[in-house]
């Protein structure tokens, strides 16, 4: 299988704060990676590198065969991306928006009631993006990420703000994407039940570093636990300990 | 820049979302209408006013600063539709959406600018029919010769626009207030409306350095039917390029520093 991401010693600092600290990753073709890890812990800057909109320190990034930043325009070609945090630009309508961007991907013409209809919202077509509720404005977000049939699918947090009726729809149409399409996904979640069925391999991240790798049978028993929630709160109660040892050692640092 | 391709499908992608942003925003016409019709009312009333009784030099002092309102609106239209085109994507959250798509800041630019044209021609035709109407000013007499000399201040307006968005990329949205406040400076500095000489001595050699200053100067002599100053006029090419080359360059600098310190994270 050929590499669809591949990270090479990449590092990241905020201030002097590593964020993300020396990570090498590798995602073949139809892989579908979870990329997990506490609040703070380095995935959306990982995400954000890898898409070409925050430049490394060090290391080397290449995506879909493409060296960034030099190959950013033809590796996103080939990359699609939506986040639960993000907005639809409000003055445009569902079809106008899913055009917009489909002919960014270079598609004159997409098929917009049929990728609507994949998530069940074709109806949605004529709606404004202010007209709706955040679960919509999530799925039409996912529909444009697969509008032009991208190689590699990421994305953060997709169902944080949907019911869980919704979700499951969600995880149904992203699993039938990747089994029919081959469509590599990459994606960050807090709901680690999700993961664990939508996932065949999970990363986890801690501290900028990643700490486990495999799939989330695997992960869960290298840590001793049931399931992946059992290992997150293990990683989070560690960091969290970290950090409060980090902090203690400040406050009794002599003065000057 | 080998192997570059700009798409123009993804141009004209872009200019159509602006189209949308319009057609949505009402608000967003006063700025191709509203304010050039203000424009004109004041400045040709003024110039009604200082010559009460004197047709013919109210006609002059109305013609000097009615032409020079016609190609400020010129520098006003372009300046304005980059740069709020771009504010518009900080607005509304959507830069992170942009850029992680294969659309080039080039063609991004380019999609604004092309729909900012479509503006400044609404923009002028306002001005024109207005002067025309109630001063009996007619755009057509200054000749063939405004189109060179319009120009100038067409692309320096796009300078203008890149120099705003370089600092909203490296300072966030607190620089907005110079989308509009920066052209507040440049219009007394560039002559609109009287020579250099006219300008306190220590502001005259800032004012020669400014591109649009030629400009106007080569408008004025059209109006006043000595032809075209080509002398002017190429003074004011040259220097329009060279501002443009050092705002490319700062604004290279400032995405560049936008992608090493993620400042991508206002916008999320």
């Amino acid at each position: 299988m050929d590499e669809v991401i591949s990270l090479a010693a990449v590092t990241k600092r905020f201030g002097g704060v590593a964020a993300v600290d020396g990570i090498d990753l590798v995602v073949r073709t139809g892989e579908r990676v979870g990329l997990l890890g506490p609040n703070g812990a380095g995935k959306t800057t990982t995400l954000l590198m890898l898409l070409g909109v925050v430049a490394p320190d060090e290391g080397s990034i290449d995506v879909a065969g493409h060296r960034l930043p030099k190959g950013r325009s033809a590796a996103m070609a080939q990359v699609g991306f939506a986040a639960g945090y993000l907005p639809l630009p409000e003055r445009l309508k569902v079809d106008e928006y899913l055009r917009f961007y489909g002919q960014l991907y270079g598609i004159p013409d997409p098929d917009i009631e049929a990728a609507l209809d994949r998530f069940g919202i074709a109806h949605l077509a004529r709606a404004r993006g202010t007209d709706l509720s955040s679960g919509q404005r999530t799925l039409v977000g996912i529909v444009k990420a697969i509008l032009h049939g991208p190689r590699l699918l990421v994305l953060d947090e997709p169902t944080a703000s949907l019911d869980p009726d919704v979700a499951l729809r969600v995880r149904t149409g992203l699993q039938a994407l990747c089994r029919d399409e081959g469509t590599t996904l990459l994606v960050t979640s807090h709901n680690m039940v999700e993961v664990e069925r939508m996932c065949d391999r999970v990363v986890f991240i801690a501290s900028g570093r990643i700490v486990a790798d495999g799939t989330p049978a695997d992960v869960a028993r290298a840590f001793g636990g049931a399931d992946l929630e059992s290992v997150f709160l293990r990683l989070a109660g560690r960091e969290e300990a970290e950090h409060s040892h980090e902090r203690a050692q400040e406050t009794e640092r002599p003065a000057g | 820049m080998t192997g570059v391709q700009l798409s123009w499908l993804r141009i004209k992608a872009v200019a159509r979302r602006h189209y949308y942003v319009l057609l949505r925003a009402p608000h967003r016409l006063f700025d191709v209408t509203i304010w050039p019709l203000v424009d004109v009312l004041l400045f040709g009333s003024i110039a009604a006013f200082v010559h009460p009784g004197h047709a013919a030099a109210g006609r002059l002092a109305a013609g000097y600063l009615l032409s020079g309102i016609l190609l400020w609106h010129v520098v006003y239209q372009s300046q304005i539709a980059l740069a709020t085109g771009f504010l518009e994507e900080a607005w509304t959250r959507n830069l992170l959406n942009l850029m992680v798509t294969p659309l080039r800041e080039m063609e991004y630019v380019g999609g604004v600018v092309l729909f900012g044209m479509v503006k400044l021609f609404l923009g002028l035709a306002v001005v024109s029919l207005t002067a025309l109407g109630f001063f009996a000013f007619n755009v057509t007499d200054l000749g063939i010769g405004l189109i060179p000399v319009a120009a100038v201040p067409l692309e320096n307006g796009w300078v203008i626009a890149l120099f705003v968005i370089a600092l909203v990329l490296r300072f966030g949205t607190g620089a907005e207030a110079l989308a509009w406040g920066i052209l507040f400076v440049v219009l007394p500095l560039s002559g609109v409306f009287y020579p250099v000489a006219a300008l306190p001595w220590l502001l005259r050699p800032v004012a020669e350095a400014l591109p649009t200053t030629h400009a106007f100067v080569a408008g004025r002599a059209l109006f006043d039917g000595r032809g075209m100053l080509w002398g002017e006029l190429g003074v004011a090419l040259v220097s329009c390029v060279l501002l443009g080359v050092v705002v490319v360059f700062f604004l290279t600098r400032m995405l560049q520093a936008f992608r090493t310190r993620g400042y991508i994270s206002r916008y999320t």
